[in-house]
C-alpha cells in the first residue's frame, strides 16, 4: 500500500509546526545568539549584535557568579534527589498497603503541593520560614531548640529552598512509585511469604529490584529537573542573601531578562544543556549496566 | 444584486471610514491604570472625535509586556513608564524624541523638579515627559522617639546613629530603623552615598566608587547591621512599625496611605521627616514619565495629552485622585499640598532628590552594588575592600 503523505501531514503537522515555532527553532536561535554579544542595542535591531566567537563562554568560566550558581545548583541535586527518592517512595509504600486507610484522602493531599502555584506557595513558605513569628521556629521552640534565621543566613537559606523543593516534589514522584508498585504480580510476594521472609526482606529483595524501571525513570527526571531549579530560590530570596541560592536558570534569566545580554545569558542555556545531556547519559548507561 | 450589496457595503464602510474617531492607545500601570479613564473622559470631552483606550496592566508584569511590544513591534502610542525603565528600554531606540514637540509648548525642563527631569534625558535627547514622582523620605514613629528622648525626627547622620542605637537597647527583638539588605536594593543604598557626598561616575565617566565618600557610606550603612540595629530576615513592616520594633524605616509617599490602611491604630503616633543630613540631605527620586512610540500613527494627538495631563490644575487633580505626588513644581504651591504637613516634607525633599545615572546597564550596577555591599554587611569584605571589587564590577559593565 502506498503511504498516504496528504493525510499524515495533516494530522502531525499541526503538532509539528508548533513544535518547530516554539521548541526547535528557539533552540537553534539561542545555540546561534550564544556566539553573538547580543544585548540591549541589538533588541529592536538585530544587525547590532555581532558573532564574537568563543568570548561569551570564555567570559563565563571566569565569572565567579557562574561557578558560585554552578556549585549551588548541584547542592540542590546531590541533596534534594536522594532525599526527595527515600521520602517518595516511603509515602507510595505506605499508600499500598492494604491496611492504609483514607488512601485516596493521603495521595490527594502529597500530590497538592506539586500542582499548587509556586508562587503562592512561596509566600506561605516564606511565613513558616520566618525566624521570628515562623510556625517552623515556634515548632523547635517546643523542644528547646533556637530556629536559625532560615532565609537571612547564607547557611541556611540553600536548605530551605531545598526544603520547598522537596517537599513539591515528593507527592508526583509517590505517584510514580505507586503505579510501579500496583504493576508488581502478588505472587512473587506470596513465594516469598511461603519461604518466610520478613517484610523488611520482602521491600529489599522483592520490591526494590522489580521497582528499577521507575527508579530510572524517577532519577533521570530528577536531575533533568532539578539542575533547572528556577522558581523556588526566584520566589523564595531571590538568589540571597550572599547569592547564596542563586542557581544556573536564576543567573541566566538575570543576564537575559534583567541585563537584556541575551548572548551571554543564551551561552550559559548552552552550558546547561550540554551538562543535563552528560548526566542524562551517564544515567542511562549506568542503568544499562546494572 | 449582489455587486450591488457591495458597493452599498462599500460606500458604507467609507463613511464610517472617514468619520470614524481617532483612537489613542495608552498603557497604564497599577493604580494610575484604574484611575486614569476619568482624566480620559475629561480629555474626551476637550477633545471631540478622539477616543482614549486604557489598557491597565499591573505592575508585576508590565516589564515583560513592554519588552514583548517591544520585541512584536505591538506598542501603543503612549505608555507610562516607570523611570528607571527609561534607559533599558529608551536604549532599545523606540521613544520618540520630544524636544521638536517642546519648542513651541508650555512644557520646558524648569517647570519640573531637577531630580525628576534626569529621568528623561537620554544621551543627550529628550525621550518622555514627567509625570508623578515619588521621593523617599524617613518615616518614624514619634511616641517611640519621643521614649529614647527624641522630640524630633533624627536630623543627621550622627542622630540616626545614635537614635537607632537607644532604640535597639531597648530590649530584645527591638531594633531602630528598617534597611534593606538583600535582593537589589541600589536604590535604597544609593541616598546614602549622595548624602555623604559620593557618586558612581564623575563627569569624565571614571568610577568613583573608592572615593572615601562613597566607603563611608558603605561603612555607615552596614554598621546598622552590625551592631544589629535593624533587623535582619522576616518581619513584616506594618506590624513591626506599629508595634515599635521598628520605629524607624525609609519610603515614599505611597506609604502614607498604606499605614493608615493596614495599622489604623497607630493613627497620629507617626509622622515623616527629610533624610538625615551628612554633606546633603539627598534622597531618591523615581516615578512615571510619559513616553510616546515612534511606531505610533497618532504623535500629535498622544502629545496634547501628555500636554493636557502637565497643565497645574490637571496635576492637582489626579493628585486628589490617587495620592501620586506631582512633578510640576509649581502644584506645589497650592493649598491642597502646601497645607498637608506630610505632603510639605515631601515638597521639601523633592528640592534635594537624585536619581541614578540614566544608562541601560543601570539594573547591572544596581545588582553589583546590592551584592558588594551585603558582603559588606555579612562581613565577608571589608567596605574598602568592597568597593574596589565594586569599582571592577562597575568598570566591566561599562565598558
Amino acid at each position: 500500500m502506498k503511504t498516504n503523505w496528504i493525510w499524515i501531514l495533516t494530522f502531525v503537522g499541526p503538532a509539528l509546526i508548533l513544535l518547530m515555532v516554539f521548541l526547535i527553532i528557539p533552540i537553534f536561535a539561542s545555540f546561534y545568539l550564544s556566539f553573538t554579544d547580543f544585548n540591549v542595542f541589538a533588541m529592536t535591531d538585530w544587525s547590532r549584535a555581532k558573532l564574537v566567537g568563543l568570548r561569551n563562554f570564555i567570559e563565563l568560566f571566569k565569572d565567579e557568579l557562574f561557578w558560585k550558581a554552578l556549585m549551588n545548583t548541584f547542592y540542590c541535586l546531590v541533596v534534594a534527589m536522594p532525599v526527595t527518592v527515600v521520602l517518595s517512595l516511603t509515602c507510595a509504600v505506605l499508600l499500598n498497603r492494604e491496611q492504609t486507610r483514607f488512601k485516596s484522602f493521603f495521595r490527594t493531599s502529597f500530590f497538592l503541593p506539586f500542582i499548587t502555584n509556586t508562587v503562592a506557595i512561596a509566600v506561605v513558605w516564606s511565613w513558616i520560614l520566618n525566624p521570628s513569628y515562623g510556625l517552623l521556629n515556634w515548632f523547635l521552640s517546643l523542644f528547646g531548640i533556637k530556629g536559625p534565621n532560615w532565609l537571612g543566613d547564607p547557611r541556611w537559606a540553600m536548605p530551605s529552598v531545598i526544603m520547598l523543593v522537596v517537599w513539591k516534589a515528593v507527592g508526583y514522584n509517590a505517584i510514580l512509585f505507586l503505579a510501579g508498585l500496583q504493576n508488581m504480580p502478588d505472587f512473587l510476594y506470596e513465594a516469598a511469604e511461603l519461604d518466610g521472609a520478613t517484610s523488611w526482606q520482602k521491600f529489599w529483595y522483592i520490591t526494590l529490584p522489580m521497582l528499577r524501571p521507575t527508579m530510572v525513570f524517577v532519577t533521570t527526571m530528577m536531575i533533568i529537573g532539578y539542575l533547572q531549579l528556577f522558581e523556588e530560590p526566584y520566589m523564595l530570596t531571590q538568589g540571597g542573601p550572599l547569592n547564596s541560592t542563586l542557581s544556573i536558570v536564576l543567573y541566566l534569566y538575570r543576564q537575559g531578562f534583567k541585563f537584556f545580554k541575551l548572548g551571554y545569558a543564551s551561552s550559559i542555556a548552552v552550558v546547561l544543556f550540554l551538562m543535563i545531556s552528560a548526566l542524562t547519559l551517564l544515567r542511562l548507561k549506568l542503568a544499562e549496566r546494572e | 444584486m449582489k455587486r450591488g450589496s457591495l458597493i452599498l457595503f462599500l460606500i458604507f464602510a467609507l463613511i464610517t471610514f472617514s468619520f470614524a474617531e481617532r483612537t489613542l492607545q495608552i498603557w497604564a500601570m497599577g493604580e494610575e491604570a484604574k484611575n486614569l479613564n476619568v482624566m480620559a473622559e475629561k480629555f474626551m470631552k476637550e477633545n471631540p472625535g478622539v477616543k482614549v483606550e486604557i489598557q491597565a496592566i499591573p505592575w508585576s508584569a508590565a516589564y515583560d509586556k513592554i519588552l514583548t511590544g517591544i520585541a512584536g513591534m505591538q506598542l501603543p502610542d503612549l505608555a507610562q513608564m516607570g523611570t528607571t525603565w527609561m534607559a533599558p528600554f529608551g536604549s532599545m531606540g523606540v521613544f520618540e524624541e520630544l524636544s521638536s514637540y517642546m519648542r513651541d509648548s508650555f512644557i520646558s525642563k524648569d517647570i519640573f523638579f531637577e531630580g525628576s527631569w534626569q529621568t528623561v534625558e537620554l544621551n543627550g535627547g529628550i525621550y518622555g515627559i514627567p509625570w508623578y514622582v515619588d521621593v523617599r523620605v524617613m518615616f518614624y514613629r514619634t511616641d517611640v522617639l519621643k521614649e529614647v528622648g527624641y522630640d524630633h525626627a533624627p536630623q543627621t547622620w550622627e542622630e540616626l546613629y545614635d537614635a537607632a542605637k537607644k532604640l535597639a537597647a531597648r530590649g530584645e527583638n527591638m531594633y531602630g530603623v528598617s534597611l534593606l539588605y538583600t535582593g537589589v536594593f541600589g536604590n535604597e543604598f544609593m541616598p546614602f552615598a549622595w548624602q555623604a557626598g559620593g557618586r558612581i561616575f564623575d563627569e569624565k565617566g571614571n568610577v568613583r566608587v573608592t572615593d572615601p565618600e562613597f566607603v563611608e557610606a558603605i561603612e555607615y550603612y552596614a554598621r546598622f547591621f552590625w551592631e544589629e540595629l535593624a533587623p535582619m530576615g522576616g518581619g513584616n513592616l506594618f506590624q513591626d512599625f506599629a508595634s515599635g520594633a521598628v520605629p524607624i524605616f525609609f519610603s515614599g509617599p505611597w506609604m502614607v496611605n498604606m499605614i493608615d490602611q493596614q495599622t489604623p491604630e497607630i493613627k497620629g503616633k507617626w509622622s515623616v521627616a527629610l533624610m538625615p543630613k551628612k554633606k546633603t540631605r539627598t534622597s531618591f527620586v523615581g516615578g512615571s514619565n510619559w513616553v510616546i512610540f515612534n511606531t505610533s500613527r497618532n504623535k500629535d494627538l498622544a502629545w496634547k495629552f501628555i500636554e493636557f495631563m502637565t497643565r497645574p490644575e490637571n496635576q492637582l487633580e489626579w493628585y486628589e485622585i490617587v495620592g501620586s505626588l506631582p512633578a510640576v513644581k509649581s502644584v506645589w504651591e497650592y493649598p491642597e499640598l502646601a497645607n498637608d504637613p506630610i505632603m510639605k516634607v515631601f515638597g521639601e525633599q523633592l528640592k534635594d532628590a537624585k536619581s541614578p545615572p540614566n544608562i541601560p546597564q543601570w539594573e547591572e550596577i544596581a545588582n553589583a552594588i546590592s551584592r558588594r555591599v551585603e558582603e559588606v554587611i555579612y562581613k565577608k569584605k571589608t567596605p574598602q575592600k568592597a568597593a574596589e571589587a565594586l569599582k571592577k564590577d562597575i568598570e566591566k559593565i561599562v565598558k
